[in-house]
């Protein structure tokens, strides 16, 4: 039976240095194994949409430019994703992967939430196509507007 | 605080849904006699998210995450159950290995859980050195759990027929210097717990729950285990590695709630033991098997011991890639009857840690809500009035 059992342990921190983090002023490094932003190599894609299939967020979009030629552009909503990385795990020509530097992702407004990842003449024929089916400019992604 | 009519001297003192001593939503009525509470029920439901349902729009793949997301604090246990009950309704059985890693990140989560449950339980108290010291030494697990997964929250290790990452030998050794350290402050935190005066008047023999209550009210899990009551789903129903790695069952007799403390502690001794003795025996095995998209028509359980008690899932497939029905219950909706059967008699203050003392996880629990009132009740909202009231809302 003792009173103040834990009294050693205050005596003892009191004469460390405080161990908080000042983040953002000084960043530790990411764990090696963090799931980050998810990055694409339109390269080795098939166009198989199992890592559409299997997205429990609906995050990823595959848009099919030519199926023949092999060229597809993803549409990857960074704030749907929940960095489960099951993407990562179901393609089997490893064009996907989770980058543990980018983990900063919060933004002020819903524009660089859409990431779109391709050949640059890709996506500028989905962004073209987008354009025209939406005229007035609004963004596919957004709600529509209240009539 | 109401008084009720009928009997002037019974005060009824409500706690919740929002109140500054629960960490979530819950109602409870404590019906009180001076100091001492005479009687006590709990009205949950107020969290309830429909995650049942929602897992059957999704396929397998989709509803493990969904399912990992039941809890924020034992994610893994919950994906380990419901990938367990889908392979067996597949028929394929995860390699050893992935078995091994499920056990060994199944057994740093009971770690991080219960120390969780340590510092909540003794802030609950009025101790609160010991809930910032255990919070503190929880960064280790933590830390180790990030450092194999790549989160700290919702790990995602495990897949359909095996698990994503492998404990490489620096991983290990980090595990095994990090358990070094949670070994020593744990033995530390028993000490603390069992010889500290002040805590001890809080804990020792509030709450007690005999062996022969535990059983008519279904606890499970620690809180049944510190009222004796041999009940431990590793040890009785081994499921992923357990049947190649066995665990030692930690009970206690006293059933108060320093049992509780002290199995709790106990349990986390025996896992640091367990995960050194997995790490030394890895099966050199692959981590994935082949599943098929399409689960074959059953039906099928599966059990597994969360930190809190045990998990049961009833998984029913119709031959789709989408389960047809996923029921779940957690350990606290088991633990809830013993709560109130046991709270009675005690002053109104152990009320707090009497209520900690299960480890409640109230979002967790709640699955369905029934209401039981007469159908003419003005405060009885079918579907089509809810729709209606939309409608006319947004006129």
């Amino acid at each position: 039976m003792t009173i103040g059992a834990m009294i050693g342990d205050i005596l003892r921190s009191l004469f460390k240095k405080p161990i908080t983090e000042r983040y953002p002023f000084e960043r530790k490094p990411a764990p090696e194994r963090l799931r980050g932003k998810l990055h694409y190599d339109p390269e080795k894609c098939t166009g198989c949409m199992l890592c559409m299939k299997d997205c429990p967020a609906n995050a990823i979009e595959i848009l099919t430019v030519d199926r023949a030629a092999k060229k597809f552009v993803m549409r990857f909503h960074t704030d749907r994703c929940t960095y489960c990385a099951q993407c990562v795990q179901n393609c089997r020509f490893n064009c996907l992967g989770m980058e543990s530097e980018e983990y900063e992702l919060a933004a002020l407004s819903r524009e660089p939430f859409v990431v779109y990842y391709g050949r640059e003449e890709d996506v500028q024929f989905i962004l073209d196509r987008a354009a025209q089916e939406n005229p007035d400019g609004t963004d596919p992604c957004q709600p529509p507007a209240a009539a | 605080m109401s008084e009720t009519p009928e009997t002037p001297q019974k005060f009824v003192v409500p706690i919740g849904p929002q109140h500054p001593a629960l960490k979530e939503p819950g109602h409870f009525e404590f019906s009180v006699d001076g100091e001492i509470v005479t009687g006590a029920s709990v009205r949950l439901g107020y969290v309830h998210r429909g995650i049942e349902k929602g897992a059957e729009n999704r396929n397998y793949a989709q509803a493990m995450y969904l399912m990992e997301r039941v809890c924020g604090i034992c994610s893994h246990v919950h994906a380990t159950a419901f990938a367990l009950g889908t392979e067996k309704l597949a028929g394929v059985t995860a390699p050893a290995r992935a078995q091994a890693i499920r056990t060994i990140v199944a057994e740093l989560e009971r770690l991080h859980s219960h120390m969780l449950w340590l510092g909540v339980a003794a802030h609950e108290g009025g101790f609160d050195t010991l809930f910032m010291y255990s919070w503190r030494d929880r960064e280790t697990v933590m830390d180790l759990l990030e450092a194999i997964t790549g989160n700290r929250v919702n790990y995602s290790v495990n897949l359909l027929g095996g698990v994503k990452v492998d404990i490489t030998p620096e991983l290990a050794d980090q595990i095994r210097k990090g358990l070094d350290f949670l070994e020593e402050r744990n033995q530390h935190y028993l000490k603390v717990v069992t010889t500290d005066e002040t805590f001890l008047g809080r804990t020792q023999g509030v709450g007690t729950m005999t062996k022969e209550q535990a059983f008519l009210t279904g606890a499970v899990g620690p809180t049944a285990r510190a009222s004796g009551v041999e009940i431990d789903i590793r040890v009785h129903a081994p499921y992923a590695g357990y049947p190649d790695f066995p665990v030692n069952l930690v009970i206690d007799t006293a059933g108060d709630l320093l049992a509780r403390f002290v199995v709790r502690i106990k349990e986390m001794q025996e896992s640091c033991r367990l995960i050194r003795h997995i790490l030394d025996h890895m099966p050199e095995t692959e981590l994935t098997v082949r599943m098929p998209r399409r689960i074959p028509a059953g039906e099928t359980i599966s059990r597994v011991e969360a930190p809190r008690g045990e998990l049961f899932y009833f998984i029913k497939s119709n031959g789709t890639d989408q389960p047809e029905r996923v029921k779940v219950r957690t350990p606290t909706l088991c633990n809830w009857g013993s709560v109130i059967n046991f709270a009675p008699g005690h002053k109104l203050a152990d009320m707090p840690m009497i209520l900690a003392g299960i480890d409640p996880c109230f979002s967790c629990n709640d699955r369905l809500i029934s209401i039981r009132r007469n159908e003419q009740d003005p405060q009885l909202w079918s579907w089509e009035d809810l729709r209606q009231y939309g409608v006319q809302y947004y006129k």
